[in-house]
């Protein structure tokens, strides 16, 4: 007789459960993930012990019928996908037709189905064993309870953790099940305890705030940026919140919360030194492409997939955070640092609207507000603004930023005109890319910005007008440089910290941190520029590497010569190296050309900026005022006005903060000037 | 600008400049040295948060060899102009300044061609009211610095405290310093001619002055403003900050009635506080303990986790009631040196209240107070 013989479908269904159910996390994950390709919108999930005694998921989708029910249970039956052109364009969650066998051969599983139109159904299995078959009846959707977990498999219950661990890997799925899919109402509730509630109105936000808080979810920046093949939207914290694992970045591909190393380097990519060393963001991103360039059938808990055009995407991602931390002020407030209680309600935003006192040529003209629709004019004669009628000749249309303006009038006084203008303009620019945030200091900063720019032309009233429309496009650039505060310098504290106001507040500034910030942009830059000088070895350096890594080496071997890297192939898979750029340190020759030849392999690209970023940080640390050093007032204002001009001036280059603010509101309730309503 | 200088006098100069200038502030032209020529000699400049100083070099001064061809200024990065100027390899060099701000270096067969800064970007040193002065020979002013600096207090936490207190009345100069743990006061008669005044300054700034003085036997003149003060020789300018606040009335800490007095001679003391010191710094708590009797002194110095030193001190008076002290020896230690040589007498009260030291022949002009250290 022989000796191979084909397995049980039992047997097959339990081997499969070893990859498809690892744990009760995994389960709850499988039978959750059919709820939402059911087209579900409330789903709800009943635990008790961690899963292990029960797991219950009761959803509202479109159910099975029951001549489907005993399919469903079979090995490689699904409803998901029909052909093989589907498999390559997955949009479900699953396809594979594993989990409700696997799940079914290890455990009591009870399913009550209905698709709402006929009667449901009752199916009951004990270890993958039809036990009971009946009519049933449900109001449209499933109700699937599985119990007694790993009840025949003793060798996996051992391997089972703590119920804690266990709970919080349910809680950890199910977090990120709820985050792909905002429009779906999540209900975990552990042996009675409500564990995640999500509304599911298809605010990505308000399922944040419902899964990490709502003082977190204020603190999270809407992040999006699209090509032709991706488009990426979600949600990053600011630098000041981090957590000490990389365990909250969710990446979420079409629908699918996936894991990925590089995606999760790319998104730490978008904060560069904004994050302090050993801390990482929160992160939610959404990733929508063509299912075609994803391959989501790599593992049977599909959490890894192999994407296509990785590095486009990487791109997209790191510009997109980049971006979108740009616009933010990233002064962190003391009051919030300090714990101090912050006030959970919505606050409601009012601006009083004030005279702009500090336009140097406001005399008495008599002014009207600007019409709701942004048009407004000037007459030179009567010397005051007023909303024209169309055809008049001697009027200025500014209509927003789209036309430019027309006037006739050669003496047109500019600086009358310009900061009502640009406050406008600024305020609607502001307005469509801010939309939702809380974020009241945004149009004050608009206003600020405004003024400033009329304090640079206060000599020039006759500016040309053509000229007004590039003033408006370089007010708008500049919006990133004037993100950072005015500030006014008024002391020095133990000689480390500065203490600087602005309208908005007070701010601390710790001195070391300020220059060591402006020294590494200057840094940074220079290191960069090496010479391309070569100092000659006596002792050649030879270099071995695996065959695959000294193929690539030896394709490219012009991207390593840019660098100053000239290896000379030396037998089979070996390189020597006779001479390296004079600016390497003394002594670690050879490491660093081997540092640099694996930042090439695993990156594609050699960049000596970027290798030397470590150098640049030690330098300017060095090169820097320290704590305990007294400043004069010139000094401490220049140091300001540097600090201003940096392309990040909110984190020195360890990522710690650079200033730190105090709003007026902050120190009016400190003073108890004002109180917290009840 | 263009001139011709004896390398020696102007690397003297430059020297006594670099003193203010550090390599750390935020404003860069402040790491470069101005240097300004005018048909009378050659100035320096150098400044920083804390001091400025200008010196001069007259076109008199033989030593100097000093030719002008043309007026000028110019700034220089100060840290490599002195190591050109000093490995210059003739005697004298030729200093030009072209066009762009370039300076251009001859001496003897090597030209230097560097890039400079433009003097008129360079900060204002302060004006000072030059008509109240004191007058005070360099000795005198040395070593009242000598006297008191080593007692201000390095932490910027108080600042105060950081620089040395002097206060002018009666024909009496006070200088004080104290660091909250040890102080020495100095008094010196001065003919007045200036009217009284009680100022604060930076402890730093007059170490840095100290150092500055080439003779000893000159006159300095001492003018003082609001937040200024000035220290003028014939060739130098010497400006310092003054420091801001009130300072402790340090007058009430000074004890007046003693319970026990002993007399050493100072070198013997400060040997032997230095060597029991050896140990102290090693153990955890830097501490000494004198055992006073009217039979015998005895310096204890003990850490458990490497050993003891036991040292019978030898003294020239003991009067008054026994006594155990403990204190730390570096207080001691920078107290007696700054006595130099001779007798000091050294008074107590109480194990924990501050001792004091003065020399034998005092006249109260010198005295230092230290705090004991309580240990249980």
């Amino acid at each position: 007789m022989g000796k191979i013989q084909e397995l049980s479908e039992m047997l097959a269904n339990q081997i499969a459960a070893g990859e498809v159910v690892e744990r009760p996390a995994s389960v709850v994950k499988e039978l959750v993930e059919n709820a939402m390709d059911a087209g579900s919108t409330q789903i709800e999930i009943f635990i008790e012990e961690a899963g292990l005694k029960k797991i219950e998921v009761i959803d509202n989708g479109e159910g099975i019928a029951s001549e489907d029910v005993l399919n469903a249970f079979k090995r490689h039956a699904t409803s998901k996908i029909h052909s093989r052109d589907d498999l390559f364009r997955i949009r479900t969650l699953g396809f594979r037709g594993e989990a409700l066998p696997s799940i079914a051969s290890v455990s009591e599983l009870t399913i009550e189905t209905s698709t709402g139109a006929e009667v449901g159904s009752y199916l009951k299995l004990v270890g993958g064993k039809v036990q009971e078959n009946r009519p049933h009846s449900l109001r449209k959707g499933t109700k699937i309870t599985v119990e007694n977990l790993f009840y025949n498999t003793p060798a996996r219950l051992k391997y089972v953790k703590s119920i804690q661990t266990e709970l919080a890997n349910i809680g950890d799925i199910i977090n990120r099940l709820a985050m792909s899919h905002p429009k779906i109402a999540f209900r975990l509730v552990h042996e009675g305890n409500k564990m995640l509630t999500t509304i599911g109105n298809g605010d990505l936000k308000q399922t944040i705030a419902g899964i990490y808080g709502i003082s977190t979810a204020k603190k999270m920046l809407l992040v999006e940026k699209a090509d032709l093949d991706f488009h990426v939207n979600g949600f990053v914290s600011l630098p000041e919140l981090t957590r000490a694992s990389r365990n909250y970045l969710s990446i979420i591909i079409n629908g699918r919360y996936i894991k990925n190393y590089l995606l999760n380097k790319a998104i730490i990519a978008g904060y560069g030194s904004k994050l302090m060393v050993g801390r990482y963001p929160l992160a939610i991103i959404e990733i929508t492409m063509d299912p075609l360039l994803v391959d989501v059938n790599v593992h049977p808990t599909k959490q890894e997939v192999r994407l296509s055009k990785e590095k486009e995407l990487m791109g997209i991602l790191t510009a997109g955070i980049q971006e979108a931390l740009a616009e933010q002020q990233l002064i962190p407030n003391a009051a919030a640092n300090l714990g101090f209680k912050k006030k959970q309600i919505e606050r409601v935003t009012v601006e009083q609207i004030r005279i702009p006192l500090e336009d140097p040529e406001l005399n008495g003209n008599d002014e009207r507000m600007v019409e709701k629709d942004g048009k407004l004019a000037y007459d030179a004669q009567k010397g005051h603004f007023y909303v024209p009628e169309r055809q008049s000749e001697t009027t200025l249309a500014a209509d927003e930023a789209t036309q430019p303006f027309v006037v006739s009038e050669d003496d047109f006084d500019m600086s009358d005109w310009v900061p009502r203008k640009d406050h406008y303009l600024l305020k609607k620019t502001r307005e469509s890319t801010v939309e939702d945030r809380e974020e009241p200091q945004a149009v004050i900063h608009g206003k600020k910005e405004s003024l400033s720019m009329i304090e640079e032309f206060p000599d020039h009233p006759d500016l040309a007008v053509q000229e007004m429309n590039s003033l408006a496009e370089k007010m708008l650039q500049e919006k990133n440089t004037q993100r950072f505060p005015e500030l006014e310098y008024f002391g020095q504290m133990h000689g480390t910290y500065l203490f600087a106001q602005s309208e908005e507040g007070l701010y601390i500034i710790d001195q070391h941190a300020a220059q060591e910030r402006i020294k590494y942009e200057f840094f940074r830059r220079q290191i960069g520029e090496v010479t391309a000088d070569l100092q000659e070895l006596l002792v050649p350096i030879v270099l071995d590497y695996p065959n695959n890594d000294a193929l690539l080496i030896k394709e490219n071997s012009q991207v390593l010569q840019e660098v100053g890297i000239y290896l000379e192939s030396f037998g089979q898979n070996s390189f020597i190296v006779r001479a390296h750029p004079t600016w390497y340190p003394k002594g670690e020759e050879e490491q660093v050309i081997r540092e640099m030849v694996d930042m090439f392999l695993t990156t594609g690209k050699v960049n000596v900026a970027k290798f030397r970023e470590a150098t640049a940080i030690m330098m300017s640390c060095k090169r820097s005022i320290k704590a305990n050093h007294h400043l004069d007032d010139r000094q401490a204002r220049q140091l300001l006005q540097d600090l201003k001009k940096c392309e990040n001036p909110f984190n020195c280059p360890h990522g710690r903060p650079v200033l730190i603010r105090f709003t007026n509101q902050d120190m009016e309730k400190m003073f108890k000037r004002i109180q917290d309503p009840h | 600008m263009k001139f011709t200088v004896n390398r020696n006098a102007f690397l003297a100069e430059l020297a006594t400049v670099q003193r203010a200038i550090s390599s750390k502030t935020t404003i860069p032209i402040l790491t470069g040295v101005k240097i300004v020529l005018s048909a009378d000699g050659l100035s320096l400049t150098g400044s920083n948060a804390d001091i400025s100083i200008e010196t001069f070099l007259s076109i008199e001064d033989e030593k100097a060899e000093l030719t002008i061809e043309k007026n000028g200024a110019i700034v220089l990065q100060a840290r490599f102009f002195n190591e050109i100027i000093r490995k210059l390899p003739e005697t004298t060099l030729t200093m030009e300044v072209l066009e762009n701000n370039q300076v251009h270096i001859i001496s003897g067969k090597a030209a230097f061609t560097v890039n400079g800064l433009d003097a008129d970007s360079y900060p204002h040193l302060p004006v000072i009211d030059e008509k109240n002065q004191l007058k005070l020979p360099v000795r005198v002013l040395n070593k009242i610095i000598n006297e008191t600096t080593f007692a201000v207090s390095l932490h910027e936490s108080r600042p105060i405290l950081t620089g040395v207190h002097c206060i002018l009345s009666s024909a009496k100069l006070l200088a004080v310093a104290t660091d909250s743990h040890r102080l020495s006061q100095r008094i010196i008669p001065v003919e007045q001619a200036m009217e009284d005044f009680d100022v604060v300054i930076p402890g730093k700034s007059l170490l840095e002055l100290s150092r500055s003085f080439k003779d000893e036997e000159e006159l300095v003149e001492i003018s003082i403003m609001e937040n200024q003060v000035l220290f003028k020789t014939k060739n130098m300018y010497f400006y310092s900050r003054l420091l801001e606040g009130n300072y402790p009335d340090t007058n009430r800490l000074i004890p007046d009635n003693f319970n026990t007095e002993i007399e050493f001679k100072v070198t013997e003391l400060l040997a032997a506080i230095e060597r029991a010191s050896l140990l102290s710094h090693e153990g955890r708590n830097n501490i000494v303990k004198l055992s006073i009797s009217s039979e015998s002194v005895v310096l204890y110095g003990n850490s458990p986790e490497i050993g003891n030193v036991e040292e019978d001190l030898s003294y020239k008076n003991v009067k008054g009631d026994p006594l155990d002290i403990s204190f730390n020896p570096d207080y001691m230690k920078a107290a007696l040196k700054a006595f130099g040589e001779g007798e000091v007498v050294v008074k107590f009260i109480s194990p924990i209240r501050p001792f004091t030291l003065e020399p034998t022949e005092s006249d109260a002009t010198f005295i230092q107070l230290i705090t004991p250290v309580r240990t249980n």
